[in-house]
C-alpha cells in the first residue's frame, strides 16, 4: 500500500476510531500508521487532542527495577508466610511479636540491599525447612565451613543471589524455641 | 554424578512457558514459575501503574503490591480467562486505590507547583514532533491529574496499552458502555486541560 493510501485510510478511520466502532484488526493498523506518520498524527490530534498521548510509550523498566520489585515481592511473601505460620502456632503473643519484629528487621535489611533472592516455597510442606546443620556454600564467609544445628521447628528463609551476581545472601531463621 | 535438580535449568524452562502455564504452575506452589511471571510482567505492570499513579517510585511500590496480591489470590485465577486481563484488573484496582490515598493526593498537589514551568516548556515546543516521549509523559501526568482513577485507567488501557473496549470492561468489571463513557469524559477533560496548559501547541497544530 502506498503512503498516500495509508494516509487516506487513516484519515477515513478517525471518526470510527474515536467512536470505538473500528474493528480490532483495523485499530492495530490505524495505530501503527499513526506511530510512523507525523502528518496523520497531527491531523488526528487536531481532531482529538488527547490522542497526542498515544505516542507516550511504555516506560523503560530496567533490569535493576525488575530485581527491586522481585526482591520486594519476596520479602512481602516471606513476611506474610511468617505471619501466617506464627499466627497458627501456639506460641504466646510476646514471642510472635518478637519474631515478626525480627522478620521486619531482616526484611528492611533485604530491601536496603540491592539483592535478588529466592522466595520461600509457597506450600507449607516445603516452606518449613527441615533442620539445617551447615551453612550452604556461598553463604557469608564467617559462616562458611561452620556447622550449627537448629531446632526442628525452626523455619529458614533463604534469599540467595543468582549465579554470578555479586550480592549478599541473607538467611533469616525464625526459631520458635526461643522465648524472648 | 547425576544432576538431579538445577534451579538454573528450571528458570530457563520457565522463561519459555506461556503466562497461563506459569500461573498454573505458580498456583501449584512452583516458586520458580512465579518468579518468572513477576520478571516477565513487571515492565507492563509498572508502566500501567506509572500512568495511573503518576510517579515511577510509587508505580514500583504498586507493582510489588500487585504481585503480592497475585501470589495470595492465585487460587482464584480462572484459567479460562487471559492472565493479562486478571493481572491488569489487580493492577488498575490497586493503582486506583493508591491514587485515592492521602499520600498520592499530596503528591499531586506538589506536582501542580511545577505546572508553570511545564507550561512554559510546552508552549515553547513548535509542534508535537518536537515533543519527546519523556516530555509527553510528563505532560500527561499533569493534565491527567484532573481525571478520576477509573477515567485514567480506561484512557491508559485504551490509548497506551492498546486494549479493546471489551477487554477493558472485563478488567474493570463494568459494562462496555461504562468504558465508553469513561473514555469520552477522559478525552473531554484532557482536551480542556491541554488547551489550558499549552494552548499555543494546539493552535500551531491547527494552523
Amino acid at each position: 500500500m502506498s503512503v498516500r493510501c495509508a494516509r487516506a485510510r487513516a484519515r477515513d478511520r478517525v471518526e470510527d476510531y474515536l467512536e470505538g466502532t473500528l474493528p480490532a484488526a483495523d485499530v492495530r493498523d490505524f495505530r501503527e500508521h499513526l506511530a510512523s506518520c507525523d502528518d496523520c498524527r497531527d491531523c488526528v490530534v487536531s481532531r482529538e487532542p488527547s490522542l497526542l498521548f498515544t505516542r507516550v510509550g511504555r516506560d523503560e523498566v530496567s533490569a535493576e527495577d525488575v530485581a527491586r520489585v522481585l526482591a520486594g515481592v519476596r520479602t512481602g511473601i516471606a513476611l506474610r508466610e511468617a505471619e501466617r505460620k506464627l499466627g497458627r502456632s501456639r506460641s504466646g503473643g510476646r514471642r510472635r511479636i518478637a519474631a515478626i519484629a525480627s522478620a521486619a528487621a531482616v526484611a528492611a535489611m533485604t530491601l536496603l540491599l540491592p539483592g535478588t533472592g529466592r522466595l520461600p516455597a509457597r506450600s507449607a510442606a516445603t516452606a518449613v525447612a527441615p533442620p539445617v546443620e551447615t551453612a550452604a556454600p556461598g553463604f557469608a564467609p564467617a559462616a562458611r565451613g561452620s556447622s550449627r544445628t537448629f531446632p526442628a521447628d525452626a523455619t529458614i528463609y533463604d534469599w540467595n543471589p543468582g549465579a554470578g551476581v555479586e550480592e549478599p545472601r541473607v538467611v533469616w531463621i525464625v526459631d520458635r524455641s526461643l522465648d524472648i | 554424578m547425576e544432576l538431579v535438580y538445577s534451579e538454573t535449568r528450571d528458570r530457563q524452562e520457565a522463561a519459555e512457558l506461556p503466562d497461563r502455564e506459569l500461573a498454573l504452575r505458580a498456583r501449584g506452589g512452583d516458586s520458580v514459575a512465579f518468579e518468572a511471571l513477576v520478571t516477565r510482567k513487571t515492565p507492563a505492570v509498572v508502566s500501567v501503574a506509572r500512568r495511573i499513579v503518576g510517579d515511577g517510585e510509587d508505580a514500583r511500590d504498586v507493582a510489588q503490591l500487585v504481585f503480592l496480591r497475585v501470589w495470595e489470590q492465585l487460587a482464584r485465577y480462572d484459567e479460562k480467562f487471559s492472565f493479562n486481563t486478571w493481572l491488569y484488573r489487580i493492577t488498575t484496582n490497586l493503582s486506583i486505590d493508591f491514587l485515592r490515598s492521602t499520600r498520592s493526593r499530596e503528591k499531586a498537589h506538589g506536582a501542580t507547583l511545577h505546572l508553570v514551568r511545564l507550561r512554559e516548556e510546552m508552549t515553547g515546543a513548535q509542534t508535537t514532533h518536537a515533543l519527546e516521549s519523556g516530555e509527553l509523559a510528563r505532560l500527561f501526568e499533569m493534565v491527567s491529574s484532573r481525571l478520576t482513577g477509573k477515567q485514567k485507567a480506561v484512557f491508559v488501557l485504551k490509548e497506551m496499552e492498546d486494549c479493546d473496549t471489551k477487554e477493558i470492561a472485563r478488567i474493570l468489571s463494568c459494562g462496555e458502555s461504562t468504558v465508553r463513557n469513561h473514555l469520552f469524559n477522559a478525552r473531554r477533560i484532557l482536551r480542556r486541560e491541554l488547551a489550558r496548559i499549552c494552548p499555543g501547541l494546539l493552535e500551531r497544530r491547527r494552523s
